[in-house]
């Protein structure tokens, strides 16, 4: 019953993350990603800087007084100058106060892009699911992305992240399960029964709230804190430095947070399907990297007590891939 | 509700036949094209509603209009009489790779588990056979006790290498035959085979009826549990040892348990087996005498008479039937005699009668595999 599939090179998954984009593509039959860092740094205009970044193929815009180094490049730029990178969105939502957010996200998109120009490609995109209260801030920005990319020549959908990490890493029991992605802005959850989103929401605790709560608490800055964070951190109770201590404080915060609402999804839908057997939770996103998050995540968890049985509760297979994969298999399954 | 319920488990089922995620998402995605409409806990959704006449009309046997379809069906026995008590709740103590440990002590090694597709299966209700659609299941209805037929050095200290060389061969070999659920090897041991979610080959071409259903080719619808063991049809004896019996014990009581499988429809490979080209029963003969069903906590279902014999009208083959020693002798001779008598009640000649049962039977298996639900009949 495996049927032929579609040439793929026509549709494309695009994760627009608050940290990070991630761009998937299928071509014979392996899906390939590509990823740049969502955030942008400037510097002084000058020709001479403008020369040299011409020179090295270095991705920037230069306008007006300053000349604007975005993506991966950012990063290497920041810390040459010693300066913070910037991000153009926040919370997992454009940054309303980065005037220039949209034409860096479309840029960045572009830089991925550049190999598969739009011509009217099937393109699934991430949305994050609304914070409470915060619905029309979550439209705005879906609504921006979608303009954006249907302007650059793709025939443009949303996606719930959540979702698309069901769509990413369950087809084993049939997109019923639950996704989590743990990103830099939010940590996204969906319940999907059958392929279904039973409900979808996202807690403004991850990634970044870890950073800058480590941040203010030692006096450090954020940047460093995720270096360290990404590189050295282990969430197994043992701790190397006082920064280490605080990251581990806050991971259990945030897991705490995601557990509890959680549970309170669960217990306060209206409409539960009923179902036949346990259900699988699957962890996504740059966060769920930390040595020993699973385990920590699953420890919490069954100490809660849920109104469903969850039978496991595992790692995405390339966590950081599993949004942009989900959203492509949306795309491929609307040609 | 039971209809969508089916439905619902109908689109899941045909869903896993897509290992493509993009074709299985298409497919549910299609199924949806009508919004889901949520009512108190249970979920209906009304792609699955569609569906359910669909369903139906699939699990429809098909002889229902068939030239037998005015008779009514043989009076199935009872067999709450002679059932053993439904074991106490057993719960998984702890469970990784490598075993599984259960609250009655039961462990089984997963060392050699395989997976192969989920369980889905059809059983024709037994009262009005002719009359009544079929209905599809996926939870398991019982289990069918096996001998492995496989080399057996004597059980001896001095035989140890031997013993165990011989063991590793033939969880290999039916791992990657995905022969059975379950292996209980020399020293009890008990190796999980086939995940119980899944089928196994393990029963080919069978029957076995209880009160309210009739099952066709069980390899869908029982577990099958298989002793590394040798039938001796020349000797009186258990084939299988003490460690064996006690494994079996705890196993059959954890799967009962857990799959409220009741005692009658546990039964040994040879009660169940037929050859549908002889149209004779007992073609297997594994178990064919002193499967220890009290030692195992079952009710003897060595009397019963064989459901092959007195639903479909197979005949008792030769080799059972001259066998002696077979416990299943008695069971044969009483489904005979209520075979004549049913012919003789509707004043028709026995080979008559057995011809349109026989017709009954492989209307049944052709309804069941042109569901698709029996991919694999293992000979």
């Amino acid at each position: 019953m495996t049927n032929s599939i579609k040439p793929t090179a026509s549709a494309l998954g695009l994760d627009v993350g608050t940290s990070r984009i991630v761009a998937a593509q299928r071509l014979d039959k392996t899906t390939q990603y590509q990823t740049q860092l969502n955030a942008f740094v400037t510097l002084p205009f000058s020709k001479l800087t403008q020369g040299v970044l011409k020179k090295e193929r270095i991705p920037h815009l230069a306008d007006g007084s300053e000349i604007t180094v975005y993506g991966d490049e950012s990063e290497r730029f920041a810390n040459l100058f010693h300066a913070e990178t910037r991000r153009p969105m926040l919370r997992g939502v454009l940054n309303a106060e980065e005037s220039n957010s949209l034409r860096i996200v479309r840029d960045i998109v572009s830089l991925l892009t550049s190999d598969s120009p739009g011509q009217g490609q099937k393109l699934c995109f991430s949305v994050p699911a609304a914070p409470l209260g915060a619905t029309e801030e979550v439209n705005a920005h879906e609504s921006a992305l979608k303009r954006m990319l249907c302007d650059l020549g793709y025939d443009a959908s949303s996606i719930s992240e959540g979702l698309a990490v069901v769509y990413g890493e369950l087809e084993n029991s049939n997109y019923t399960g639950v996704g989590v992605s743990c990103g830099g802005g939010l940590c996204n959850v969906c319940f999907s029964y059958l392929s279904v989103p039973v409900f979808s929401f996202s807690i403004g605790k991850a990634g970044d709230f870890i950073d800058a709560s480590v941040a203010n608490l030692r006096g450090e800055p954020a940047t460093r804190i995720r270096t360290i964070k990404e590189e050295a951190f282990h969430l197994n109770g043992h701790f190397a430095n006082k920064i280490h201590e605080a990251l581990n404080t806050y991971y259990e915060d945030m897991i705490q947070s995601l557990v509890a609402a959680i549970r309170d999804a669960f217990a306060s839908a209206q409409n539960m399907p009923k179902l036949s057997r346990p259900i699988p939770l699957v962890l996504s996103g740059g966060c769920v990297l930390a040595p020993g998050f699973r385990d920590r995540f699953e420890k919490i968890l069954r100490e809660t007590e849920l109104p469903v049985a969850i039978s496991e509760i595992r790692l995405g297979a390339s966590p950081q891939h599993s949004t942009a994969r989900g959203a492509l298999v949306a795309a491929l399954s609307e040609i | 509700m039971q209809v969508r319920y089916i439905a619902l488990r109908l689109v899941e089922w045909r869903a896993a036949w897509f290992s493509d995620p993009v074709e299985r998402l298409r497919f549910l995605r299609h199924k949806r094209r009508v919004p889901i409409r949520w009512t108190g806990r249970a979920p209906v959704i009304f792609f699955a509603v569609a569906l359910a006449s669909v369903s139906v009309a699939l699990v429809r046997p098909v002889w229902r209009t068939g030239p037998a379809s005015t008779m009514s069906q043989p009076t199935p026995r009872p067999l709450t009489s002679t059932a053993a008590s439904q074991p106490g709740r057993i719960w998984l103590v702890e469970s990784n790779d490598h075993f599984d440990l259960y609250s009655n002590g039961l462990r089984v090694e997963n060392r050699f588990a395989v997976a192969t597709k989920g369980r889905a299966y059809l059983v024709l209700p037994r009262k009005g056979l002719d009359s009544q659609p079929a209905r599809l299941r996926f939870d398991p209805a019982g289990i069918v006790f096996h001998t492995t037929e496989s080399h057996i050095a004597p059980f001896e200290e001095a035989q140890n290498s031997t013993l165990r060389r011989a063991g590793e061969g033939l969880l290999e070999f039916v791992n990657r035959n995905r022969s059975y659920h379950f292996v209980i090897d020399r020293f009890g041991r008990v190796f999980r085979i086939v995940q119980e979610s899944d089928y196994a080959n393990h029963a080919g071409h069978s029957v076995w009826a209880d009160d309210a259903w009739v099952y066709v080719n069980l390899n869908q619808s029982f577990f099958g549990v298989a002793f590394e063991a040798k039938s001796r049809p020349d000797e009186i004896g258990l084939p299988a040892n003490a460690a064996q019996i006690h494994a079996a014990r705890t196993l059959t009581d954890m799967l009962r348990s857990r799959y409220n499988i009741p005692a009658g429809n546990c039964v040994a490979h040879a009660q169940v087996s037929v050859n549908p080209d002889n149209l004779r029963a007992g073609y297997h003969t594994d178990w064919a005498g002193y499967l220890p069903f009290r030692e195992l906590g079952l009710c003897n279902n060595y009397p019963r008479p064989l459901p092959s014999i007195l639903l479909f009208g197979f005949s008792a083959d030769s080799l059972l039937a001259d066998d002696s020693n077979s416990n299943l002798r008695p069971a044969l001779e009483a489904a005979e005699s209520e075979l004549r008598q049913q012919a003789a009640a509707r004043q028709m000649p026995l080979d008559q009668y057995r011809e349109i049962l026989q017709r009954k039977y492989r209307e049944a298996t052709r309804a069941v595999r042109s569901t698709g639900a029996l991919e694999e009949i293992n000979e």
